[in-house]
């Protein structure tokens, strides 16, 4: 609440600045930035401008001069938003009952091969007004219909400040931001599904990132919402909290090192769960190939209510992967999770291959073997064979 | 302690409040064209490389950290950078540097630009781009456009330097004047033929030297050589009398070294940009080198 009313007073204050009468034209910078604190005092606003006006003509800005008969018939369609579709759809094979394989991503039928349509996700993007760019992400799969993400996020807040309102993925973690088809896998680790969120953490609420002021780059972000954890199907208060570093370590080798903490409120009020968790990311390329390779881990720890910090539990996952030219790619993923109650306690591990066929940058097929460990001796094999494609125009990707 | 860790701290982090303009540009070849017209008066800092395919950078969040304090922020425009600079724009925290903002400036909107698509546009065309071909900055007499239209919104954002601007400008020009003259004359023994290209990369470079493109190597933009499509481009090679087959030096060559065997037109690989190579460390060497490898292909 307290994030909102200082983004509202923020842009009110940016509004009423841009409402103002255009001052004569000062003789320098300095003179020019009296003129306007003077006018913004008597205004009662504050000295700031509106984001993206050029306050004189320039050749990038100003429209043609020339004029056209008719106006433009092409007015409404630049206004359009950015439509896409993306949809991911799989044949997968297992040994493993339902109950075994639960919470997995997709539950497969025993010993057959089945057909999954696994998603279909619709993206609406565009800036709202110069304040704020919104993003609705709708999936829908066999079973359901559901906002995925539906946010708005701002451009133009002070002191590296930027805010995010409406449904999200919280930021917590590596993975946990990321949509299906950014999975470099076709499913999510064991870790990351059982130790936070079985569909990633995600929820209505608030997130304010701070982009600190140094050489390097460091975001911190402090989130609250609503969300359902992997441990317990249930609604939940969250506080999340996150650090997000990342150093160029030469010309060819980025390395992103984050620190990730989330909060549960419960319904007792002496109730409360923590989940922990800490990234690593490296990325090799040489800039001139479109070739690279990726290391990338995280580790997860939760410690409920009633547990000692000794007795929390813990899981993670490690992932290497090599993209060997423009249209190929492998990998392999090692997954170590806490294991369900259907079966006796222990960990349960996953070892996964993945072979991607990029056939251009809008489709893909991707082959996944994996081998699963569970307590009691049990070994399972899943194979998932994925073909993914993009229509329409959907926003580039971060890192 | 504390007082040094401060004064690091201080020393690291670059602000307007310096005497110098930040221009980071996209591009290499932007960059050393702002380099030309903003002289002492700017510090130019480049997003790509030039050795780089600039549609494929990596969004890597340490660029975002040099868009922050950007003065100025000059990109390509025409979908180049699509697929990597709107995240870095919007972690930049930059409000000025958005699209159409008072600090950014698209390159494009300076210049005529060619193949603009002028019936439906879809991906089973390749991956076009749909608003016109970006790849302008080879034709030197684009690049005094750009070079241009930056010197006037420096001018702009720094009233004080304008006499200055305009001083650097009218010097690029002329030497620029000169090396047009130059670059025509080296080209005379070309005018009028073709070669083969990677990606159609070169339009505007074979556009200033009265060439013409016989055929690509991909058999739509983004897409990889299929043998089918190789085949029938050594056929187009051998019946029109191309001799040359041009590729920047981020492609891989095997399908031009391999058209180039069944032919016999010679393959010239040369830089995507300024950076490009060792060789092309301005924009005037950059094209210097264009130059060299249309004429010495003919042989």
């Amino acid at each position: 609440m307290v994030v909102l009313l200082v983004v509202f007073s923020l842009v009110a204050g940016q509004s009423g600045a841009a409402a103002g009468a255009t001052p004569p034209s000062p003789d320098s910078a300095a003179e020019r930035q009296k003129l306007e604190e003077q006018i913004a005092k008597e205004l009662g606003t504050q000295a700031q401008p509106v984001p993206g006006v050029t306050n004189l003509p320039g050749p990038a800005a100003a429209p043609s001069a020339e004029g056209a008969k008719g106006g433009s018939p092409f007015g409404r369609v630049l206004q359009l938003p950015d439509f896409s579709a993306i949809v991911d759809g799989a044949f997968g094979y297992t040994n493993l009952s339902p109950a075994q394989q639960a919470p997995y991503s997709d539950v497969l039928p025993q010993h057959k091969l089945q057909p999954i349509l696994q998603e279909v996700e619709l993206a609406v993007q565009a800036v709202i007004d110069p304040y704020a760019r919104g993003d609705v992400f709708i999936t829908f799969s066999p079973d359901s219909v559901e906002v995925e993400e539906a946010y708005l996020t701002t451009l133009s807040l002070p002191w590296g400040l930027q805010v995010k309102a409406g449904k999200f993925y919280s930021p917590f973690g590596r993975l946990d931001q990321l949509h299906r088809h950014q999975w470099v896998f076709v499913d999510q680790p064991l870790s990351q599904q059982r130790l936070v969120a079985s569909d990633g953490l995600n929820g209505a609420g608030a997130d304010l990132a701070w982009l600190a002021p140094l050489p390097w780059f460091l975001e911190v972000h402090a989130a609250y919402q609503d969300t359902v954890p992997g441990f317990e199907a249930v609604h939940q208060l969250t506080g999340v909290g996150r650090v997000i570093q990342y150093f160029d370590l030469s010309d060819e080798a980025t390395l992103g090192v984050g620190l990730s903490w989330a909060y549960f409120q419960s319904a007792g009020p002496a109730s409360f769960k923590n989940v922990a968790g800490a990234d690593v990311f490296v990325k090799i390329r040489n800039p001139a190939s479109r070739a690279y390779l990726t290391l990338q881990g995280e580790v997860f720890g939760r410690q409920l209510s009633d547990q000692a910090f000794a007795q929390a539990t813990w899981g993670g996952y490690g992932q290497v992967v090599w993209r060997l030219d423009r249209a190929w790619e492998i990998g392999g993923r090692f997954d170590a999770a806490p294991a369900l109650t259907q079966v006796p306690p222990g960990t349960e591990y996953d070892c996964s291959l993945i072979g991607t066929f990029y056939a251009s940058e809008f489709l893909r097929v991707r082959l996944q073997p994996s081998w699963q460990r569970l307590p009691g001796a049990v070994n399972g094999l899943q194979v998932l064979a994925n073909f993914e494609f993009s229509l329409g125009v959907h926003g580039a990707h971060p890192f | 302690m504390r007082l040094l860790f401060a004064l690091a701290l201080c020393a690291a982090i670059p602000g307007r409040a310096a005497a110098t303009l930040n221009v980071v540009t996209t591009t290499e070849g932007l960059g050393a064209l702002a380099r030309e017209v903003g002289g002492d008066r700017v510090r130019v800092e480049t997003l790509s490389r030039g050795i780089q395919d600039p549609h494929f950078v990596d969004p890597n969040p340490t660029l975002a950290v040099k868009l922050r304090n950007a003065d100025l922020l000059v990109d390509v425009g025409l979908e180049l950078e699509v697929g990597w600079l709107p995240p870095l724009v919007n972690q930049s925290r930059n409000p000025d540097i958005q699209v159409a903002g008072s600090r950014r400036l698209a390159a494009s909107s300076a210049v005529v630009v060619l193949e603009v698509p002028t019936g439906p546009v879809d991906r089973s065309q390749g991956d076009i781009h749909p608003s016109g071909n970006p790849h302008f900055l080879s034709d030197p007499r684009r690049a005094e456009k750009v070079a241009a239209a930056i010197a006037a919104k420096l001018t702009q954002l720094d009233p004080a330097g304008a006499a200055y601007y305009a001083g650097r400008l009218a010097e690029f020009r002329k030497k620029l004047d000169a090396a047009i003259s130059r670059w025509r004359a080296e080209l005379a023994p070309v005018r009028g033929t073709t070669v083969v290209t990677h990606h159609n990369s070169l339009t505007y470079l074979l556009d200033f030297a009265g060439m013409g493109a016989a055929g690509y190597l991909e058999p739509k933009p983004g897409i990889t050589p299929p043998p089918a499509h190789l085949a029938d481009l050594v056929g187009i090679v051998r019946a029109g009398g191309v001799h040359a087959i041009l590729l920047e030096n981020y492609y891989d060559r095997k399908a031009a070294d391999l058209v180039g065997r069944l032919t016999g037109a010679k393959v010239e690989v040369i830089p995507g940009d300024v950076g490009g190579s060792k060789d092309a460390s301005d924009y005037f060497s950059y094209v210097d080198l264009l130059v060299r490898a249309l004429v010495q292909a003919k042989g």
